[in-house]
């Protein structure tokens, strides 16, 4: 009698395990990437955190007029500042050997900052002043902890020294301004993420300005306007292929066409933008098609039916719903952007710049190559300023992400 | 949607507006530009940072390109848009300083600032090797010498250290080095494993009657998974060595030095890599290192003799100079004075002469 | 001073007055807001066209000055220096013509330099404020020019919303034309220095050969005979990885895409999309360490535990990291598509008693699949042309295998060592990097044109 409606009932119980299963796949799909994401961030601020700190010295230093001579405060010895004010400390240090690894404690950094602070107030010429100024690398990372203290960077004696400075609490961690302030150096404690953080910044503007309204004008154009005919065609295929093209390839047609045939300059954002845009071009413009299509005919119906035109119809009610999908292709495109090191290869970004960049011509490295450039050097200090930096990336991406999810949910509905 | 897209119109042309404002002076450099080896790269960027900041002139832009690809800008011609001074890990060859000439880059000054030592090491937690260069060719070359005997070549049948050399530990030979593109690959097969080719009198005697076939015996490494190419990032290899312990790698001294709690470097012919042992040439596998600098751009470049000058004084590359803090090795102090002499004076090389 | 961007602000002004005038031109020639129906167009569209006429041509001229005034004014310095300098190659007079730039942009002390040189700065200093004037006054009378010229005609009957329309879709269509121009330069550019590897190697050898081994190379110091160069080994290389990407990006992506879109709350939709986006845009160099060093060693500890050769450098190490990256690429795109699948097709589904999971399977993925596949199509392009992760992680060894346990290369690690090595440019090792290129670029276009049939067989459209 009622086994039709038995089968139906087992069936159900099937169904809806089926049902749950499905459920919690993609629950664990989303719960699994976020793990990934966490565990690389967990290893990337386990890794980086130690740079926000870097270990300084206070020096009693003597701002010699013997040495400090008015004639050119811009050449004066001042690391003799710097080695006088040490030797002063520990006055038992002679011999040529323990002096130049007692001057081996502080950073070549500090004559700059000594240079800086005479020729930005002359009046301190002859008085004593306490300083702080930064460890050299090897001290810094052994007071740290990052290095063990018999890995042989220092000396027993300059260990010893170590010890003492602390113990008179003339040795501390500070937050390490410098790494937020300054350019790249080659002295670990010096080196600083500005100007890649504003080489990047530059440079994605350039991108961001070109891939953005030339991919949805292709997608637009591609997709409402032209005949579909092999023309069209090819022009798809083609988009569709340059996205797969290597990076590297991108940077071989920027070295042909900007720089060599248009002659731009060499290691400037503005090539680097330029040849950002064609990487990031096509995935813009595939997601924007993908997503014009999915605007359902009705509306663009409703729209003719009232008398707008194709031009009208288009940009007053197409458009607009499918701008959240285009910003999602938008938003991983320059994601993609932020990140990439290959082409920039080709075009003299990667490259050791001192001088922060003020404009597009300047010449400039970008964020993921100072990161692959610091992974690449010897000095251990560094390793955690690799990841330090990592993490300046990762803000910057968040913050352009946050911006771009903000206009996304402005735009995105359902019906 | 009108009012959005008239908006970015205007945003963005107002961006570019201000950009135009250094474009006009585009072709103006007023800083040095080197290209060049990723193994000078360390050196010469120490050097860049102490003229930026010691003197008026503009911070030198140094790139990593690798040496071919140096000699590639650098050879473009003369003129703002190219290079003034390339690094290299190897001399110049003759068709570099041909496609030189040929684009107008007449006259170029070679300066060899040091050497770098190239070791092999393994992890601390695991034994000092004591490697002697045949050993090493043995251990890597494609093809050897048949193990049973006579002048003959079999494909390389050794899969562990202990099969080479009866003293050294029974763990799998797995070497991690440069790829073939790499000048320190090339400097490796020259010191090490022609050398160590050497060692067998028949196959010596091939160099002087058959040189092809010497070259295919001594330059080929194996490619059955105990030589394996791991690029051109020594601190990747240094934590893979480290991840694991019975791998060996080779790269620079540097990395070496830097990472001296972490990893170990085999003796070779008995001599344990130290910075002295370089310097004084006992360590055998030592490579020197070179800079080259257009003359045509001299006192027209701001800064160019200036920045050759500070890399030249002893201060910079002598032995207790910044330079080999960083792990270069100096050249001995007759050489390095004749050296210094000759970049000063800027006396530029023969290229009809190269090889 | 008068620079060109104080032009382009200057056009800008003019073009906002210009939309303003034009807007009130047509209500006054309408004669009132109140009449504004005898328009022919709705009264902005007067304004944008007078506005587009104002600014498109007063900026390319611009443009076009800006591209030629530094060569006159280069040839005019030139013609006032001493004889000697005249005499100069073109490219020493380069360095001449950079010391004065550098003069005038006062990054070099004037006492640094010869006489003849300073004067002829000051000259080119004089000539470069001329062509700024003569540029500002050409191009902002040829804006006023366009300006006036629309005001005059406009009346009721002018069709300004079919001008501005067709503007549009000329811009529009000329956007389209750039990714044309893109891939031409991209062949172009590898174009002749492959040519030059085939004169070396034999282009069937290069094809076909199975066995990848630059170290044998043809150097003039160097064995010729056996320096190999077979691109198979080194695309299938390429095909391993990939798959391994796609393996982990696709399943995990899609099925996380569907639980955004059907499953999850708004909230945990909003959080949750941007943090995976995230993955996205995470240098690759940061994943190449982390394959390199976490993941790998890992792998190997496994199989070392289960009997199995590992190779430190596996292809599955970078082909897991990989897929990671990729996520993204699958889950967002689309989670859009899925999305936008109207939902009257649900309730339809569901409706009839259907579960979501079936409604899922059944309504919305066939509905949305086109997008899909635009993603996943997306995915597997950038696991292709993915270079760090590989470069660091996969090694550089070519073993001809789909043994995801063994160390395999791919052609965008080829191309990188090979381009960044210290070998010279002309030697074929060099040059292979271009074939390469150019290889993956032919077999990349002939898999798309095979995508684009199929996705268009299955295409269809839901109301």
């Amino acid at each position: 009698m009622s086994r039709s409606i038995d089968i139906v009932q087992r069936g159900l119980k099937r169904r809806y395990r089926a049902e749950r299963r499905f459920q919690r796949l993609g629950l664990a799909a989303i719960v699994v990437s976020l793990i990934f994401l966490a565990l690389l961030f967990a290893s990337i601020v386990h890794r980086g955190h130690g740079a926000l700190f870097q270990t300084h010295i206070q020096l009693n230093v003597f701002f010699d007029p013997q040495i400090l001579t008015e004639t050119d405060l811009n050449a004066a010895d001042y690391s003799r500042l710097v080695k006088e004010a040490l030797y002063a400390m520990f006055p038992a240090v002679s011999g040529r050997n323990e002096k130049r690894n007692l001057s081996g404690l502080v950073s070549s950094g500090a004559a700059y900052q000594l240079r800086d602070m005479v020729l930005g107030n002359r009046a301190i010429i002859g008085t004593h002043q306490e300083i702080w100024v930064p460890a050299d690398d090897d001290v810094d990372m052994i007071y740290k902890g990052a290095l063990a203290r018999d890995s042989g960077r220092l000396s027993k004696d300059q260990l010893a020294w170590v010890d003492q400075l602390h113990s008179q609490k003339k040795i501390e961690k500070q937050f390490n301004t410098a790494f937020f302030r300054s350019g790249d150096s080659r002295e670990p404690e010096l080196a600083g993420i500005w100007g890649a953080a504003c080489g990047s910044f530059f440079t994605l503007l350039v991108t961001l300005a070109l891939a953005f309204p030339l991919g949805v004008a292709t997608a637009v154009y591609l997709e409402e306007f032209a005949p579909k005919n092999s023309w069209t065609d090819l022009i798809e295929v083609n988009i569709n292929n340059l996205a797969a093209v290597p990076s590297i390839v991108f940077g071989l047609l920027g070295l042909a066409v900007f720089l060599n045939a248009f002659g731009l300059p060499r290691s400037a954002p503005l090539v680097g933008g330029l040849v950002l845009a064609l990487m990031t071009l096509p995935t813009i413009i595939i997601a924007s098609r993908a997503a014009l299509q999915s605007v359902p005919p009705s509306i663009r119906d409703a729209a003719l039916g009232v008398g707008a035109s194709r031009m009208q119809m288009i940009l007053h009610h197409v458009l607009p719903l499918a701008l959240p999908g285009m910003l999602t292709g938008t938003i991983i495109g320059m994601a993609r952007a932020l990140g990439e090191t290959a082409p920039l290869l080709m075009i003299g970004m990667v490259a050791f710049i001192v001088d922060i960049p003020h404009g597009f011509t300047d010449p400039a490295a970008v964020l993921p190559v100072q990161i692959y450039l610091w992974a690449d050097s010897p000095e251990r200090a560094f390793v955690e300023r690799t990841a330090a930096a990592t993490l300046v990336l990762l803000l910057f991406l968040i913050a352009m992400n946050g911006a771009a999810v903000v206009l996304r949910k402005k735009f995105e509905r359902r019906w | 949607m009108l009012k959005m897209v008239s908006m970015y119109t205007v945003s963005t042309l107002l961006l570019f507006a201000l950009s135009t404002v250094p474009v006009q002076a585009d072709a103006a450099r007023d800083y040095i530009s080197i290209v060049g080896s990723s193994t000078v790269y360390p050196f010469a960027t120490v050097v860049a940072e102490q003229f930026g900041k010691t003197t008026s002139f503009k911070t030198p832009k140094i790139e990593s390109t690798g040496t071919g690809g140096g000699f590639k800008l650098f050879c473009g011609g003369v003129g703002v848009e190219y290079p003034d001074i390339t690094d290299a890990s190897r001399p110049i060859k003759k068709s570099e300083g041909d496609m030189c000439a040929q684009n107008g880059v007449k006259e170029i000054v070679e300066v060899k600032i040091g050497y770098d030592g190239i070791v092999v090491a393994n992890a601390k937690k695991a034994p000092q090797l004591q490697l002697s260069r045949k050993d090493l060719f043995l251990a890597l070359a494609k093809q050897v010498p048949d193990p049973a005997g006579g002048e003959k070549l079999v494909a390389n049948p050794y899969k562990i250290w202990k099969d080479v050399n009866p003293a050294l530990p029974a763990t799998k030979i797995e070497v991690l080095g440069p790829p073939p593109t790499s000048g320190t690959r090339d400097a490796f097969v020259e010191l090490v494993m022609e050398h160590g080719a050497e060692s067998y009198p028949w196959i010596k005697a091939l160099k002087k009657s058959d040189e092809k076939q010497f070259k295919i015996i001594s330059q080929a490494l194996r490619e059955d998974g105990a030589y394996i190419e791991a690029g051109e990032n020594d601190n990747l290899i240094v934590q893979k060595l480290e991840a694991n312990p019975s791998a060996m790698g080779i790269f620079g001294f540097s990395y070496l030095d830097q990472n001296g709690e972490k990893i170990q470097g085999a003796k070779v012919d008995g001599v344990v890599p130290t910075f002295e042992a370089i310097a004084n040439g006992t360590y055998p596998v030592s490579r020197p290192l070179f800079f080259y600098v257009k003359k045509a751009h001299v006192g027209k470049i701001p800064g160019l003799a200036e920045y050759v000058k500070a890399f030249a004084s002893d201060k910079a590359w002598g032995p207790e100079g910044y330079l080999a803090d960083k792990g270069l090795i100096p050249m001995p102090d007759a050489e390095r004075q004749k050296m210094a002499e000759a970049a000063v004076q800027m006396k530029p090389i023969a290229i009809g002469q190269l090889k | 001073m008068l620079t060109p961007a104080t032009i382009v602000i200057a056009i800008l002004l003019l073009t906002a007055a210009a939309y303003r005038i034009g807007v009130r031109r047509s209500l006054s020639v309408a004669g009132g807001a109140q009449a504004i129906r005898v328009l022919h167009s709705r009264p902005p569209y007067y304004g944008v066209l007078t506005a587009l006429w104002c600014a498109l041509p007063a900026l390319l001229v611009l443009a076009l000055w800006q591209a030629l005034a530094g060569g006159v004014i280069t040839h005019l310095v030139k013609a006032d220096l001493p004889p000697e300098m005249r005499a100069l190659s073109p490219a020493q007079f380069s360095l001449v013509i950079n010391d004065i730039k550098n003069i005038i942009n006062g990054d070099v002390p004037p006492d640094r330099v010869s006489p003849a040189i300073q004067t002829a700065a000051e000259h080119y200093r004089r000539l470069q404020q001329i062509s700024h004037l003569a540029a500002a006054a050409v191009v902002l009378s040829l804006a006023i020019l366009g300006l006036a010229l629309v005001r005059g005609r406009i009346h009721t009957g002018l069709r300004a919303r079919n001008h501005v329309e067709q503007l549009v879709r000329w811009l529009l269509a000329a956007c389209s034309t750039v990714a044309i121009f893109t891939t031409i330069g991209i062949v172009l550019s590898v174009l002749y220095e492959a040519l030059r590897f085939f004169k070396a190697v034999p282009v069937l050898d290069f094809l076909f050969g199975l066995e990848w081994s630059p170290q044998m190379a043809i150097r003039a110091d160097q064995v010729g005979s056996s320096g190999a160069f077979g691109a198979v080994p080194v695309l299938a290389g390429t095909v391993l990885i990939s798959a391994i990407a796609m393996a982990v990006a696709v399943p995990i992506g899609l099925m996380a895409a569907i639980y955004m879109s059907e499953y999850a709350g708004k909230k945990f939709r909003a959080v949750a999309k941007p943090l995976m986006e995230i993955l996205a845009g995470i240098p690759t160099v940061v994943y190449g360490f982390f394959a390199a060093l976490v993941v790998a060693p890992f792998i190997r500890g496994i199989g070392q535990a289960l009997g199995l050769d590992v190779s430190s450098e596996s292809a599955l190490a970078a082909g897991l990291v990989m897929g990671i990256m990729i996520i993204p690429f699958v889950s967002s795109l689309s989670d859009d598509m899925i999305n936008a699948v109207p939902q009257s097709l649900r309730d339809g589904a569901l409706g009839l008693g259907a579960t979501r999971s079936e409604t899922i399977k059944q309504v919305v993925l066939p509905a949305a699949l086109p997008g899909i596949v635009g993603g996943v199509l997306l995915a597997v392009s950038r696991a292709i042309g993915e270079t760090m992760i590989v470069v660091m992680a996969a090694g550089l060894t070519a073993n001809m295998t789909l043994n995801p346990f063994k160390a395999v290369t791919t052609v965008t690690v080829q191309i990188v060592t090979l381009l960044v090595g210290d070998q010279e440019f002309d030697s074929p090792k060099t040059l292979a990097a271009f074939a390469l290129g150019l290889l993956l670029f032919a077999i990349t276009l002939g898999l798309n044109i095979i995508a684009l049939k199929v996705v268009r067989k299955y295409k269809e459209q839901y109301e």
